[in-house]
């Protein structure tokens, strides 16, 4: 079940940026990394508002409280019930007390759940993209630098992984299992079918060090295959994965929102933003506000992750390395 | 050629197998239990085991397994006596919430879902390539940059979101569009273009996004190889050269991921449909899985795997016949 | 039955229902002033006149049928449509709004049926000269053979009457094998005779289910029946594609003067299915084209209220008929904590009603329950509640129980919802806290909502759960829902508290006896305030059923017999030529 990698998009003949691995250059390389970075206006936006919705997610309870209410707390003085629960005032109630508004029907703070929302759909997020990023990566590196059956038996489980019908089949996932942590499982349900697209980026690249001069000075040396992994092969790698990684992000997100949207994500009373999208779509014309304010926040957050990772890859990985 | 062919063909059988038995083992432990759902609210213990011996659900799984693999190739019997279903092939399964067998329900839907697919992959493949090569030859300019910051921002949106914008300005607030609906094409070709077209806009857009960013990256960089310049220097003209040498092989990449995206999207829709309320597999897939009609969940399941493991072997066998060396 | 229905589809869930009813304005949010308006047309009143005859009626869905095999449907909407449209009963309903609706007058028998043996044997005659869609005469053996059906294991989901009124059906498994029964007998073409295991004074009632409708042995398909019903009624199957489309067309044969209440205006019926809930409103409020002349098959969402309330010339075309089922929280009597009737008292003062009711759609779509029977059960009027309150809940009063119960510090507990219900837990959540009871709240999928609180064992504290009456009897009421001999340790539906009491149980089969259907009635209500004092459950919400219809649309009512659904025997179009074909 190859699918080519067309020669055009596959690794250069040139490393990574930075050369072979001299334990001084990687400093360097990340200093000119961030220069480049923040010189550009755009991923400089990108990166502060990346920044800004890490920083939102990790201050949530602080921010709520700040904001007055609690991400569950109901609120009936703020909506009408005999209009189905529509809040009271102009732009879905949005007033000194409720800063976004409210949910109708429950009157809950909408401020209060984006920011809890962001605390879930990030760490759904970046837990998935840790698990794909680690599996991957080794199975790359093992795939690519051992060769031979190791690289038929990890390859063909690539093929096959990239065969299942992946959103179809973590809807189903999602869907049977009932009594477990929804967070864990939709991360490792995530993860389970992300891997094998690294993974290829890595074994190329591995592939193409393994017979590098300086990879087989040190085996000559007597270095073990865990040394020549972790101090050679690694660090001359981490470039296409980091910038690899970043790119990750945004679909797990959207992934993560598109699951909970088809509602079969975290758990209520949990607050995601897919999950809050989900509910507020029927809502999107008797109360705009209630559907663009999480949908304003998802928007952001794959946005600044995208602009990011394409910086990032053009700056640590310009020959390609794409999946 | 053959040798390759059957190789691949039988790496096909050996994946969708593969998919089929993770897909049948994962529903076996699921906890619902489609019998009793079946058999209503007052049901005794009795009837209850009456109607999993009907369904089938008394046996191991292996043996429901090894039933429902000869099903798909010999077809199969099921139940007893004088009213016993029959379930010919290929037999996918047989819906008891629908009374139908899997494979009916999935060729119903399936032309809905193609309709769809195939109607937005049209629209993005056009505008999207347009796009990245426009973007591409025009590097750095102000028209790349204006394009591809409103690439990664389209692309940036989710699907549901775009889908209810455009509800809202083209039917809602304009009534240019109607609201979405499935007119079959042979019943009325232009009723049919008409209704589907917002479902179409909506996907498109999102995967137009994507593909202008993929085909510009890769436009560009077949634009900076030595081939490329040489046939400049040869002096042939700027179309020629962009045309023929340029975006034939710079459009290799994208023509992988679009067998993988059409693949994945034939098999339905799942967002879309159930936004727009489109009778597609996708929402076919929705409904049983809120109604635990596992076999119609499976059936959608392996179906999709299918036509991405398709997909696949096409592209693959039109780099196969323009590179020999692949074929090793 | 409508319990199912929510079940099966987590966006109807929410179901909406609206108050107009002045007689609830003392239980449901008293002193709104202006707010209290009068959503929709008045109960009792036709939406747009009496219908002429022709056109096409478009019926408007976000869902399949669960099933047409009339052995199997058992779904309230459905049940309407398939024996209002395809198939004939013995009995049937009158087509009127209000209560003149829950009067039963003869279908395919000439009159109620006649009662002997103290009510135990029940013989009906069929009119003459009824013939199926096909023209061949429709015979007493074949609502015999409908019967049982009812009975096969592959058949399964439908009305369980048959099973627990018919005498001598141990280990009977249907007629697919060539058994059939001994307790129906048909002794000519017109007569069929029901003998009982006991006597049944409402059967009378009971026959109006479409278990009791015709099926020719010869049309017999198994499982496929469910695909295309061989018809009775006046309309016929002409495609049917699950979950898309299906089209009915005029049944040639039927004799509509053999039919005193079917009026069968439209020509053609189409169902469209699978549509988006807020998109069939949206549709159906514009009115344009062939939108004009649809009705809506589920709720208008809750998200369309606010679109169609305060629009007058569009709230007249809202019909918003009592459901007629009761919306309870039942409690899990069989282990602590509420194995202890001073806390599940404590509960029916700890609960905040008024929550629930916005919860759900809000006071001007639900009313407070204050009773297990919903008052069409009751002649108008439910029994006096137990536990009188405010309907936002007394704390003092619960704190007080709770103390006396030891548990003044309240204590932890759960609940199991389906998804589409976890507004309302959440509203519950917060209600209890005030007297400190912590909630856990559990949702799963409403594919196996019944599956998880119906497993007796592993069974939640608590569960939202509701039941509808099959037809106006309180005898389809309490019996299925405390009846503590009714419970099963896996699939238990019904009776959710899994409440066991020797005396209620006795009362109940003393009831069931009374041959007086007014003293029965009196005699339940007075049962319903006796369970009321132990508390097995709290009764939470009467909710309505807001349905739209186009402004082409005539003969249009919320029948009080089918949970409020719009009566598909004389609903019609002002205008058929507005339709095309």
């Amino acid at each position: 079940m190859t699918t080519l990698i067309p020669p055009a998009a596959g690794p250069g003949d040139a490393p990574a940026a930075g050369g072979p691995g001299s334990p001084a250059l990687p400093d360097a390389l990340w200093r000119t990394t961030w220069r480049r970075l923040w010189g550009d206006r755009g991923s400089r936006t990108a990166l502060i508002a990346a920044a800004l919705l890490i920083l939102v997610a990790l201050t949530a309870p602080l921010l709520s409280r700040l904001g007055g209410w609690s991400p569950t707390a109901f609120d009936a003085d703020a909506i009408d019930p005999y209009l189905g629960g529509l809040p009271h005032g102009a732009l879905g109630g949005v007033s000194a007390e409720h800063w976004l508004g409210v949910e109708p029907v429950t009157g809950r703070d909408l401020f209060a759940r984006v920011v809890h929302g962001a605390q879930v759909s990030l760490l759904i997020a970046f837990a998935a993209t840790a698990i794909v990023v680690v599996t991957g990566t080794a199975a790359g590196i093992a795939a690519g630098y051992f060769g031979g059956r190791v690289d038929t038996v990890l390859s063909r489980l690539m093929d096959l992984t990239m065969s299942f019908p992946s959103l179809i089949f973590m809807i189903a996932m999602m869907s049977v299992a009932q009594d477990v942590n929804r967070v864990v499982l939709m991360t490792v349900v995530i993860g389970v079918f992300g891997w094998p697209g690294i993974a290829r980026v890595v074994r190329a690249e591995a592939l193409s060090l393994r017979h590098r001069e300086y990879v087989e000075a040190a085996r000559a040396c007597g270095s073990g295959p865990w040394r020549i992994l972790t101090r050679q092969v690694l660090p001359n790698i981490s470039g296409p994965v980091i910038a690899y990684t970043t790119l990750l992000i945004p679909g797990m997100i959207s992934t993560e929102a598109a699951l909970s949207f088809l509602g079969v994500g975290v758990r209520p009373p949990t607050p995601s933003w897919g999950q809050m999208i989900a509910e507020a779509v029927a809502y999107y014309e008797t109360d705009p506000m209630y559907f663009i304010v999480p949908s304003v926040f998802l928007f952001v957050a794959v946005l600044a992750f995208t602009v990011l990772g394409d910086a990032l890859r053009d700056i640590l990985d310009p020959q390609g390395g794409r999946p | 050629m053959i040798a390759y062919l059957v190789r691949r063909l039988l790496g096909v059988a050996g994946v969708l197998l593969a998919i089929c038995a993770v897909t049948f083992v994962i529903f076996y432990l699921l906890p619902a239990d489609p019998a009793s759902a079946a058999c209503g609210k007052t049901c005794s213990p009795e009837r209850l085991a009456e109607v999993r011996h009907f369904m089938g659900l008394d046996q191991p799984v292996w043996r429901q397994f090894g039933d429902y693999l000869v099903g798909i190739f010999a077809g199969r019997e099921l139940g007893s006596g004088p009213h016993a279903l029959q379930c010919g092939f290929p037999c996918l399964g047989y819906s008891y919430e629908n009374a139908l067998p899997v494979w009916d329900l999935l060729m119903d839907r399936l032309p809905v879902s193609v309709s769809l697919a195939f109607g937005a992959a049209g629209l993005w493949l056009v505008l999207g390539l347009s796009a990245g090569v426009t973007a591409a030859l025009r590097k750095g300019g102000l028209l790349d940059r204006t394009l591809m910051v409103g690439a990664v921002a389209t692309a940036s949106l989710p699907v549901y979101f775009t889908a209810v914008m455009l509800l809202y300005g083209l039917v809602r607030l304009t009534g240019l569009l109607p609201y979405p609906a499935y007119v079959p094409l042979t019943d009325d070709p232009v009723a049919w273009a008409v209704n589907l077209l917002l479902p179409w806009i909506a996907l498109a857009l999102l995967y137009a996004a994507m593909y202008a960013r993929q085909s510009r990256s890769s436009m560009i960089e077949t634009m900076a190889q030595p081939y490329i310049r040489t046939a400049r220097a040869k002096g042939l003209p700027a179309r020629t050269v962009v045309v023929k040498h340029g975006l034939r092989s710079a459009m290799m990449p994208v023509l992988t991921l679009f067998g993988m995206d059409l693949g994945a999207l034939l098999a339905g829709a799942v967002i879309t449909e159930s936004i727009f309320g489109i009778p597609g597999v996708g929402r076919l897939f929705y409904d049983a899985l809120q109604r635990s009609d596992q076999p119609v969940v499976l059936g959608v399941t392996l179906l999709a795997a299918f036509f991405i493991v398709a997909a696949n072997v096409v592209i693959d066998l039109l780099y196969a016949a323009v590179d020999p060396r692949v074929r090793n | 039955m409508s319990r199912r229905t929510r079940a099966l589809s987590a966006s109807l869930s929410t179901s909406l229902a609206l108050a107009l009813l002045a007689a609830c304005s003392t239980q449901g949010g008293d002193e709104r002033g202006p707010d209290k308006r009068q959503p929709g047309v008045a109960t009792g009143t036709v939406i747009g006149g009496t219908p002429k005859r022709g056109g096409t009626l478009t019926v408007l869905s976000n869902q399949d049928f669960a099933h047409l095999d009339p052995a199997r449907n058992w779904v309230m909407p459905t049940m309407d449509f398939g024996t209002r449209l395809i198939y004939r009963t013995l009995t049937t309903f009158r087509a009127a709004p209000g209560k003149k609706g829950s009067e039963i007058v003869p279908d395919l028998a000439t009159d109620l049926g006649r009662s002997s043996d103290g009510g135990r044997t029940w013989t009906f005659t069929l009119k003459p000269g009824l013939v199926y869609e096909d023209g061949t005469p429709i015979r007493a053996r074949d609502i015999k053979y409908n019967v049982e059906r009812s009975f096969a294991p592959d058949l399964a989901g439908g009305p369980d009457y048959a099973q627990r009124y018919l005498a001598g059906t141990e280990g009977y498994a249907g007629p697919l094998d060539g058994e059939h029964l001994d307790s129906i007998r048909t002794p000519d073409d017109r007569t069929i005779v029901f003998s009982l295991r006991r006597p049944v004074a409402e059967f009378s009632y009971t026959v109006t289910l479409p278990t009791f409708s015709p099926v020719p042995e010869s049309r017999e398909k198994g499982v496929q029946y469910d695909l295309r019903p061989f018809s009775s009624g006046p309309y016929r199957i002409e495609s049917y594609a699950r979950g898309k489309k299906l089209v009915l067309g005029r049944n040639p044969h039927w004799d509509a003067a053999s039919d005193p209440v079917r009026k069968a205006y439209p020509d053609r019926i189409v169902v469209i299915q699978g549509l988006k809930g807020g998109q069939i409103d949206d549709r159906i409020i514009e009115s344009a084209g062939a939108d004009a002349s649809a009705v809506e098959w589920s709720d208008l969402q809750p998200s369309s209220v606010a679109k169609v309330l305060p629009k007058p010339e569009i709230r007249q075309r809202l019909s918003a008929e009592r459901t007629g089922c009761t919306d309870m929280l039942a409690l899990n009597t069989s282990r602590a904590p509420f194995d202890d009737p001073k806390l599940r008292q404590a509960m029916q003062y700890a609960v905040d009603k008024e929550a629930q009711v916005t919860a759900n759609g809000g006071p001007a779509l639900n009313d407070v329950a204050t009773a297990y029977l919903p008052p069409s059960l009751t002649g108008g009027r439910p029994a006096d509640p137990v536990h009188d309150g405010p309907a936002t809940g007394d704390v003092t009063k619960a704190e007080k129980l709770l103390a006396e119960a030891g548990k003044a510090d309240g204590f932890d507990t759960t609940i199991t919802v389906s998804t589409g219900d976890k507004t309302r837990a959440e509203a519950l959540q917060q209600s209890l806290d005030r007297v400190g009871i912590r909630l856990r709240i559990e949702t799963v999928d409403p594919s196996v909502y019944y599956d998880t609180i119906g497993d007796t064992a592993n069974a939640p504290d608590m569960a939202i759960s509701g039941w509808c009456p099959d037809y106006p009897s309180a005898a389809t009421f309490l019996p299925f829902v405390f009846d503590g001999r009714t419970i099963k340790p896996k699939g238990n539906q019904g009776n959710v508290s899994q409440f066991r009491d020797k005396a209620v149980e006795k009362r109940m089969d003393e009831i069931a006896a009374m041959p007086d259907a007014t003293a029965a009635n009196e005699a339940w209500t007075a049962l319903d305030q006796e369970i009321q004092r132990t508390s097995p459950a709290i009764p939470l919400l009467w909710e309505r059923k807001p349905l739209l219809v186009g402004d082409n649309i005539a003969g249009a009512f919320g029948h009080p017999s089918w949970t409020g659904q719009f009566d598909f025997a004389v609903i019609g179009l002002k205008d058929p030529s507005r339709t095309r074909g």
